[in-house]
C-alpha cells in the first residue's frame, strides 16, 4: 500500500511539474506580450476555439516531437543524445524533495504531501541542480562545434561561480531553522514572531533572500544572466540541437524556474504555510479563530503553495523581459565580488544576532 | 557604495516600468474579456486577417495597366520600365500597331511578381501613365510560382 | 599647311579641309546633323555654326574651307546661343516620341538637346501632323514627323548607290523626303540609310521595336559572308535585362574602314546574321552504330589521335584525308598545313566551300566565303572533293558542313560509308551529321579570334565578339590539341598557344603576311 501511495505521489508530482512547465511557456509568451503592449500567441486552436492561446504549448510540443531528430555528422552521437536527457533528469528529480503541503489524513493513514521527506532535502536539491552542469558541458562538447563548446564553458563557469553564493546564502537559513529537511524548515515558519508576524525566512534572512534570489536567477541561465545560450546574439551550448532534444533543454530551463520558485517559497516565504492557519483552522492574532475541517486546511495549504510559486515564476519572467543582458565580466564580478562577500557577511551577521538573542 | 545603491535603485525603477505596463495592459485586457467597455485596448497589435489596416494613399500595391478611352492598353512598350526595373521582373515584347498615331503596342507584357520588389520605379519611369500600383491588392501569394507571373490580360483587369 | 586657331589653339591642318574636319582632326567636336564624311557638305541643318573672327555673322563649319590665320571659336556664347536656336526650330516640328523611337539613346538630336538645350518650348501652336509610317524601302520605314531634312539619305542614294531614288519634295514647311513614282527603295545598300539617319526618321524593319539600343553591347568584328571582309559592329544583347533576349545579335552595323568598305555594308551582310543563332551544332557526340555518346573534346581528341597514330604507324598516311573550307582563319589554315601536310605527310587535302552567289560592283563579291585569298597565300594545295577519292580513305577529318552541298545525298552516303572514321568539325547542322562518327561543334568567325585575308589581300585581325556556348572547340585549338596528342613537332607547336602566337609564326614563315 505504501508503494502504491508513493507511486501515486510521484506521478502526481511529475504531472504537476510538467503541466506547470508547459504553461510556464504560455505564461512567458503572454506576460512578455502584455508587458510590451502586444497580444501574444493566440492562434493555436481546436475547432476554431482559441481560448487565449492555451493550446499553444501543445502545438509547440507536437511540432517539436515531429521535427526531424537531426544530429550533426561531426557530433559525438551518444553524448549528443545523452546531454539533454541528463539536463532534464537532474532538474526533474528535484521535485521529489519539495513539500507541497503538510500531512493528509485519509482513511486512517497519514500521508505526507511530499514525494520523499529527505532529511537533507536542501542539499539534495542543490546537488541535483549542480549536476545539471554536466548536461550543459556535454552538449557543448559533444556537438563538436567551437561555439557550442565556448557556450558550454561559459555556462559551466557561470553556474559554478553562482553555486558558491547560492550555497553560502542558505547557511543563514539553516542557522535560523536548524534543519536540512525542507518539510521541517516549512514547519518552523508556521510560528509567529511577537505572536502576529508569520516567522517567514524572508523576515529573518532579508540579506540571505536577496543573495539567494540573484544567485538563483543566475542558476536558471536566463536573461539577464543568459551567457551560456544568449538567445538573441551569442551562440550557445545547444546550437546544434533541434526538435525534441532542443525542447528538453527549453523545458529544463522552465523547470529550473519552477524549482527556484519552489525553493524561494519553501525557504523564505513559508512554503505551504498560510498565515495564522494551523492544522485545525485559523488562529487570529487578535484572539479567537475559525475552525476548519481537515480537507479544507490541506486545500488551502496546497493553494497557498501554488499561488506563491506562480507569483515567483511571474516575477522571474518579469525580470527576464525587463533587463538587458550583463556583460560576462559583470556576471563574474557580481558573483564573486558582490554576492559571495554579501553571503559571508550574512552568515557572520546571523551568527552575531543569534548569539545576542540567546 | 552609493553608486551601487543608485544602480540598484535604477534597476528597481526599470522593473516598475514593466510592472506598470503589465498592470495597465492586464486591466484593459481583463475588461475586454469581461465584455466591458474600455477607453483603449490592452495591446497595439492589429489582428491581421480579421482586422485590416487602411492602406496609405501612396501605398505601392499590385500593378495594373491602364487603358485608353477605346479600351486598348495605354502602354506603348517603350521598355523604360524594363530598363529601370532593378529586379528585372518586367518583360515586354513590342508589336506594330496599324494606327500610325500609336505605332508601338505591347504584344506581351509580363511582370514576374515572384521577383518584383515593389519599388515603384516602373510607375515613375512610365511616360504614358500606363502602369500604376494602386490596386490596393497586397495579398499577392500563390501556391505555384507560375501563378505569380502576370501577363497582359491579368494586368489590364 | 595652313595654320589656324580653333578656340585659341594653334593647329596646322591639311589644305582643303573644312573647318569641321579640321576641328575634328584635333579632337574638338562640332555638332552637326547633315554633314557626313562620305558626302560633300550640304549645309542644310545649320547646327555647325561657328564664330570666325572678323566676320559679322556665324559661319557654317561644314562648308567653310580652312585658310591661313583663321581664328575660330566653337563654344563662344554666340555660337551656343545659335545652336540653341537651331535646336529649338528643329524641335518645333519634332514629335518628341523618344519613348517609342528606336533611335533614342543614339540620337544626335537627343544628345545635342541634352548638351545645349533643356529649354522650354516657346511654341504654343499644335505640331504639324505628318505621315509616321511611310514605307520608304524594302526594309525601311520613314517617319516624316521625326525627319529634320538633313538630306543625308538623298545624298547617299545619289552619291553611293547612284540610284537616285529619293529627293526632297515640296517646299517650305511642306517639304519632305519622298520617293519618285511610288517605287520604294530596293537596292542592296538601303540598310545604310537607317544607319546614317541622324534622328529616328528612317528605321529598319529588321530592328524596329525589337529592343532598345541601351540594352545592346557593341562589338567589332569582320563580316564573313563574302570575301570583301567588311568591318562591322555587332550589337548584341548585353545581358540586361534578363527577360528580353530572343537572340544574341540584334543588328549589324557598318564600321568605318576607308580601305575596305568606307562607311557602308551591304544588306546581305547587314541582315544575314541569323546564321549566328540558327541551326547551330551544340553537342559534341560520338556515334557508334545507333548509339550516341556525348563526350568532351579532350576525350574525342584522344580517340581521334589514336586512330590517326595507328594509321601513321602502318604508313598509311595516304589513306588520311582532310576536308577544309575557306571560312577558316589564316591561322587555322596555316595550322592545318603545318600539322597534317608538313607534320604527318597527309597529301589528300580537299576544299568544300559554299556555292558562290551573285556579286555587285560595289562591296558584295560573288565568292561567299571569307578567306579564299588566305588559303591561296598560305599555300595549301587543295583539290575538289572527289567522292571516289574520299571513299578510298580510312580516316576523314571534315571541317565545315559544306561538303553536303553540291553532291547528291545518296552518293555522299555511299562514299562516306566506306571510310572507317569520319570526324566533322561544323558550326551548323547539316546532312553530314548523320553520316559521320564524330560531330564536333566549332565557333563561327564572330566567336573566335584570328585573322582573315580579304579579296584584295588585306589581312584583318579580329577578336571574338560573342561567346561560344556549345561544348565544342575552336578549330585552331582542335588542331593544336591533335598535334600535341600525336606528338608532331612538339617544340614548335607548344609555342603556338594562341591565335596571336600562330599569327606571329605565320608572319615569320610566309612572306605574304609580313
Amino acid at each position: 500500500m505504501d508503494i502504491v501511495i508513493a507511486v501515486i505521489k510521484i506521478i502526481l508530482a511529475l504531472v504537476w511539474f510538467l503541466v506547470l512547465t508547459l504553461y510556464l511557456t504560455w505564461l512567458e509568451r503572454k506576460e512578455s506580450a502584455v508587458i510590451q503592449d502586444r497580444i501574444g500567441a493566440n492562434r493555436a486552436n481546436i475547432w476554431k476555439f482559441r481560448f487565449l492561446g492555451l493550446f499553444q504549448p501543445f502545438a509547440d510540443a507536437i511540432k517539436m516531437i515531429f521535427k526531424e531528430d537531426f544530429v550533426p555528422a561531426f557530433a559525438n552521437k551518444f553524448l549528443h543524445t545523452l546531454a539533454p536527457f541528463l539536463s532534464f533528469f537532474f532538474v526533474a528529480i528535484t521535485i521529489c524533495a519539495v513539500p507541497f503541503g503538510d500531512t493528509l489524513r485519509l482513511g486512517g493513514r497519514t500521508i505526507s504531501l511530499q514525494v520523499l521527506d529527505l532529511n537533507a532535502g536542501l542539499l539534495f536539491i542543490l546537488a541535483m541542480l549542480s549536476l545539471g552542469i554536466y548536461g550543459i558541458i556535454l552538449s557543448g562538447w559533444a556537438s563538436r562545434n567551437r561555439f557550442t563548446l565556448l557556450g558550454g564553458i561559459r555556462g559551466a563557469a557561470q553556474l559554478i561561480s553562482y553555486e558558491v553564493a547560492l550555497g553560502l546564502s542558505l547557511i543563514g537559513i539553516i542557522m535560523v531553522f536548524p534543519s536540512l529537511s525542507l518539510q521541517s524548515i516549512v514547519r518552523f515558519q508556521g510560528e509567529n514572531i511577537l505572536g502576529f508576524i508569520p516567522k517567514w525566512g524572508v523576515l529573518l534572512q532579508p540579506l540571505g533572500f536577496v543573495v539567494f534570489f540573484f544567485a538563483a536567477l543566475a542558476e536558471t541561465k536566463r536573461v539577464p544572466f543568459d551567457m551560456p545560450e544568449g538567445e538573441s546574439e551569442i551562440i550557445g551550448f545547444f546550437t546544434e540541437y533541434g526538435g525534441l532534444k532542443w525542447g528538453l533543454f527549453m523545458m529544463t530551463d522552465f523547470m529550473e524556474i519552477i524549482i527556484v520558485s519552489a525553493l524561494l517559497t519553501t525557504l523564505f516565504f513559508g512554503g505551504w504555510q498560510v498565515p495564522w492557519l494551523a492544522a485545525d483552522g485559523f488562529h487570529w492574532p487578535w484572539g479567537g479563530g475559525r475552525a476548519l475541517p481537515h480537507g479544507v486546511v490541506v486545500l488551502l495549504q496546497l493553494l497557498a503553495f501554488n499561488i506563491k510559486i506562480v507569483f515567483f515564476c511571474w516575477l522571474q519572467i518579469l525580470i527576464r523581459w525587463t533587463y538587458p543582458r550583463f556583460r560576462y565580466d559583470q556576471v563574474m564580478d557580481l558573483g564573486w565580488k558582490v554576492l559571495i562577500p554579501l553571503s559571508l557577511l550574512n552568515i557572520v551577521g546571523t551568527g552575531i544576532v543569534m548569539g545576542f538573542l540567546k | 557604495m552609493i553608486k551601487a545603491l543608485g544602480y540598484f535603485l535604477e534597476i528597481i525603477k526599470g522593473g516598475l516600468i514593466t510592472v506598470r505596463h503589465f498592470v495597465t495592459n492586464m486591466w484593459f485586457h481583463t475588461l475586454k474579456v469581461l465584455g466591458l467597455k474600455a477607453k483603449r485596448r490592452g495591446a497595439v497589435t492589429i489582428q491581421y486577417p480579421e482586422e485590416k489596416k487602411e492602406l496609405a494613399a501612396r501605398h505601392r500595391s499590385l500593378h495594373r495597366l491602364l487603358r485608353r478611352e477605346d479600351g486598348k492598353p495605354r502602354c506603348v512598350s517603350c521598355l523604360l520600365c524594363v530598363t529601370v526595373c532593378p529586379s528585372e521582373c518586367i518583360s515586354v515584347e513590342a508589336a506594330e500597331d496599324p494606327d500610325s498615331e500609336i505605332q508601338k503596342v505591347p504584344a506581351k507584357f509580363i511582370i514576374d511578381l515572384s521577383r518584383c520588389c515593389f519599388c515603384g520605379f516602373c510607375v515613375e519611369a512610365c511616360p504614358e501613365d500606363a502602369i500604376r500600383m494602386d490596386t490596393g491588392k497586397i495579398e499577392v501569394a500563390e501556391y505555384r510560382r507560375a501563378d505569380l507571373i502576370y501577363d497582359l490580360d491579368k494586368l489590364l483587369k | 599647311m595652313p595654320k589656324i586657331f580653333i578656340d585659341d589653339r594653334a593647329v596646322e591642318v591639311a589644305e582643303g579641309l573644312t573647318l569641321l574636319q579640321a576641328a575634328e582632326s584635333v579632337g574638338i567636336p562640332i555638332p552637326h546633323f547633315c554633314y557626313h564624311p562620305a558626302f560633300p557638305p550640304e549645309g542644310s541643318c545649320r547646327m555647325c555654326l561657328v564664330e570666325i573672327e572678323g566676320l559679322p555673322k556665324l559661319e557654317l563649319a561644314c562648308s567653310t574651307v580652312v585658310k591661313e590665320g583663321l581664328r575660330v571659336r566653337t563654344m563662344s556664347p554666340k555660337v551656343v546661343e545659335a545652336r540653341k536656336s537651331v535646336l529649338e526650330f528643329l524641335l518645333a516640328e519634332h514629335p518628341l516620341d523618344c519613348p517609342i523611337c528606336d533611335k533614342a539613346g543614339e540620337c544626335k538630336l537627343q544628345d545635342y538637346f541634352e548638351e545645349y538645350g533643356l529649354f522650354k518650348s516657346q511654341f504654343k501652336e499644335a505640331k504639324e501632323k505628318r505621315e509616321k509610317k511611310f514605307k520608304l524601302g524594302r526594309n525601311l520605314i520613314l517617319d516624316r514627323e521625326r525627319c529634320i531634312l538633313c538630306t543625308r539619305c538623298v545624298r547617299f542614294l545619289n552619291e553611293i548607290t547612284k540610284t537616285e531614288d529619293a529627293g526632297i519634295l515640296n517646299r517650305g514647311i511642306h517639304s519632305e523626303v519622298g520617293i519618285f513614282e511610288s517605287e520604294f527603295i530596293d537596292n542592296n545598300y538601303s540598310g545604310n540609310l537607317a544607319q546614317i539617319c541622324p534622328v529616328g526618321a528612317i528605321t529598319d524593319t529588321d530592328f524596329r521595336f525589337k529592343t532598345r539600343v541601351w540594352f545592346l553591347e557593341s562589338r567589332e568584328s569582320i563580316c564573313p559572308l563574302c570575301s570583301r571582309g567588311c568591318n562591322i559592329i555587332m550589337d548584341s544583347h548585353a545581358g540586361y535585362p534578363r527577360t528580353l533576349p530572343t537572340r544574341r545579335v540584334y543588328r549589324v552595323r557598318a564600321r568605318q574602314n576607308l580601305d575596305v568598305n568606307f562607311h557602308w555594308i551591304c544588306d546581305y551582310g547587314r541582315y544575314g546574321y541569323a546564321y549566328l543563332d540558327e541551326g547551330r551544332e551544340d553537342r559534341l557526340v560520338w556515334k557508334k552504330g545507333d548509339r550516341e555518346t556525348r563526350l568532351s573534346w579532350d576525350k574525342a581528341a584522344q580517340i581521334l589521335s589514336e586512330k590517326i597514330r595507328s594509321l601513321v604507324h602502318l604508313r598509311k598516311n595516304s589513306r588520311i584525308g582532310i576536308v577544309l573550307h575557306t571560312n577558316l582563319t589564316n591561322e587555322e589554315l596555316f595550322l592545318a598545313d603545318r600539322v597534317f601536310r608538313k607534320g604527318l605527310g597527309v597529301e589528300k587535302l580537299f576544299l568544300a566551300d559554299p556555292p558562290p552567289g551573285k556579286g555587285d560592283e560595289f562591296l558584295l563579291t560573288a565568292d561567299r566565303t571569307a578567306n579564299r585569298r588566305g588559303l591561296q597565300e598560305v599555300g595549301l594545295p587543295v583539290q575538289a572533293p572527289d567522292l571516289k577519292a574520299l571513299s578510298g580513305l580510312d580516316l576523314l577529318l571534315i571541317f565545315g558542313h559544306y561538303l553536303a552541298a553540291g553532291t547528291s545525298p545518296s552518293d555522299l552516303k555511299n562514299a562516306l560509308e566506306k571510310v572507317e572514321t569520319k570526324a566533322l568539325f561544323a558550326s551548323h547542322k547539316s546532312g553530314l551529321d548523320g553520316l559521320v562518327d564524330f560531330v564536333i561543334p566549332v565557333p563561327v568567325i564572330a566567336e573566335k579570334n584570328g585573322s582573315l585575308t580579304n579579296i584584295d589581300g588585306r589581312v584583318q585581325p579580329f577578336v571574338a565578339g560573342l561567346s561560344f556556348a556549345g561544348d565544342g572547340i575552336a578549330e585552331w585549338r582542335a588542331l593544336l590539341d591533335l598535334a600535341r596528342e600525336l606528338k608532331v613537332e612538339h617544340k614548335y607547336f607548344s609555342r603556338l598557344a594562341s591565335p596571336e602566337a600562330i599569327y606571329r609564326a605565320l608572319r615569320k614563315e610566309i612572306p605574304f603576311f609580313k
